[in-house]
């Protein structure tokens, strides 16, 4: 009996201890995301710099988007937004289109934080979150990579930064060497069943 | 610690529970192997019955809209119209919406419900729940809708299947080996034979013990006080 119970207790110490291994060896910036490999959510929403204007996904069919929530309250949209000046400079407008989109905030705050920073891209207002909830956002700022068929290819929680930015442009640069479809192969892509990711 | 204390605390423990007992040698342990399967299968009936869902809305479920849903007299002082058909609509609505938010996990704060928190993205997925019970969607479909967006991550409640079991079965598990080992634990310091309340000391080599100890053993042994 005390045999047994020299080995029992151990033994069954050992799955919580696996447990907390693996919990302890995750990377907690790490967060889930369904949409990983899906059809991105359609979407048509208001320009931040016309009320009159709106800008859709399927405007940008064709390229990669990088779509990037944003506020002007965020601290760490102010630590990335230098890196987005740099990916928009660096890659061909034709090839890529970097989106923001204004994350519980109002256009007036949303300009000025673009007026402050620099750089300038198309912004879309997300009134009541509607769009971060379909797109599963968590806070700003997060950044999706849409292929040019319209898939969310990968997604940033946090800040591009030194550590981030690096991996975030290989998955860009792989998207782009994938090869672009084009605006008609995209047509017909769309209407067959989808590949697998 | 004087001797009187520790002679007293031996002849307590060999008057103890097990000392009186008259069972024969090999009667029935403290925990029997039928107690411990009974806890188990009711550990886990009690488990599987959280876990599983059911497919309507359970009497638990559907109470928050049951009281919320005042009979009219009793309704009178609370609302400006009473008995009107849209406040008590209106009513059924958040009562529903707060039951299905209470699903969802605050996606911006540790340990509340969506239906709980107050931060402005809880808010916005509140009404988003609203609005969809408003058009007709059944809360089933709601949650497919947000499990889609966000993953079965964002269920306070994940469904019981797959690696999500384990949620579901460890705890009951580790209640049933835990009984086992304090079982086996009892029963190894049980005595196996009962202890006849006049047992003659037992015969220790002379030099185990100096004169004083073996005699104050003695004693203990005996129960001399």
């Amino acid at each position: 009996m005390r045999a047994v119970l020299r080995w029992a207790l151990p033994l069954a110490a050992l799955p919580p201890l696996a447990l907390l291994g693996f919990g302890l060896t995750r990377d907690v910036k790490t967060l889930p995301s369904a949409l990983i490999g899906v059809q991105a959510p359609e979407f048509r929403l208001e320009s931040m710099y016309d009320a009159s204007d709106s800008i859709s996904l399927a405007d940008h069919r064709g390229r990669v988007v990088v779509l990037n929530y944003f506020a002007s309250w965020c601290l760490p949209c102010i630590v990335e937004h230098p890196e987005l000046v740099r990916l928009r400079a660096d890659y061909d407008p034709d090839d890529v289109t970097l989106l923001g989109v204004l994350y519980q905030d109002v256009p007036e705050n949303g300009r000025a934080f673009m007026r402050r920073h620099g750089g300038e891209w198309p912004s879309v207002v997300d009134y009541d979150s509607r769009m971060a909830i379909r797109y599963g956002v968590y806070g700003a700022p997060e950044t999706f990579l849409i292929s040019p068929r319209g898939r969310i290819a990968y997604k940033l929680v946090g800040p591009l930064d030194a550590h981030t930015a690096p991996v975030f442009r290989a998955k860009l640069d792989s998207l782009l060497a994938i090869g672009d479809p084009g605006a008609e192969g995209h047509e017909r892509l769309e209407s067959a069943p989808s590949p697998p990711p | 610690m004087s001797g009187a204390t520790r002679h007293g605390g031996a002849g307590r423990r060999r008057k103890g529970p097990w000392a009186h007992r008259r069972d024969p040698p090999g009667s029935r342990p403290l925990v029997t192997p039928a107690a411990l399967f009974a806890t188990a299968v009711l550990v886990l009936a009690g488990s599987l019955d959280a876990a599983l869902p059911s497919p309507g809305p359970t009497p638990r479920q559907a109470a928050p809209q049951d009281s919320a849903t005042p009979p009219p007299d009793t309704a009178a002082p609370a609302t400006p119209s009473p008995g009107s058909v849209a406040d008590r609509r209106d009513a059924e609505l958040d009562a529903l919406t707060a039951e299905v938010a209470g699903r969802f996990r605050c996606l911006v704060c540790r340990g509340q419900s969506v239906a709980e928190s107050s931060s402005q993205l809880a808010r916005e997925m509140q009404r988003e729940i609203r609005e969809r019970l408003g058009h007709g969607e059944t809360p089933e479909h709601i949650e497919a809708f947000f499990v889609d967006s966000y993953g079965e991550w964002i269920l306070l409640r994940p469904p019981a299947r797959g690696v999500n079991l384990l949620v579901y079965l460890l705890p009951a598990a580790a209640f049933v080996v835990g009984l086992a080992i304090v079982g086996w634990v009892v029963r190894a310091r049980r005595p196996s034979e009962p202890i006849p309340e006049s047992s003659p000391a037992p015969d220790l080599p002379d030099d185990a013990l100096d004169p004083e100890d073996r005699a104050w053993l003695e004693r203990a042994i005996r129960g001399d006080r």
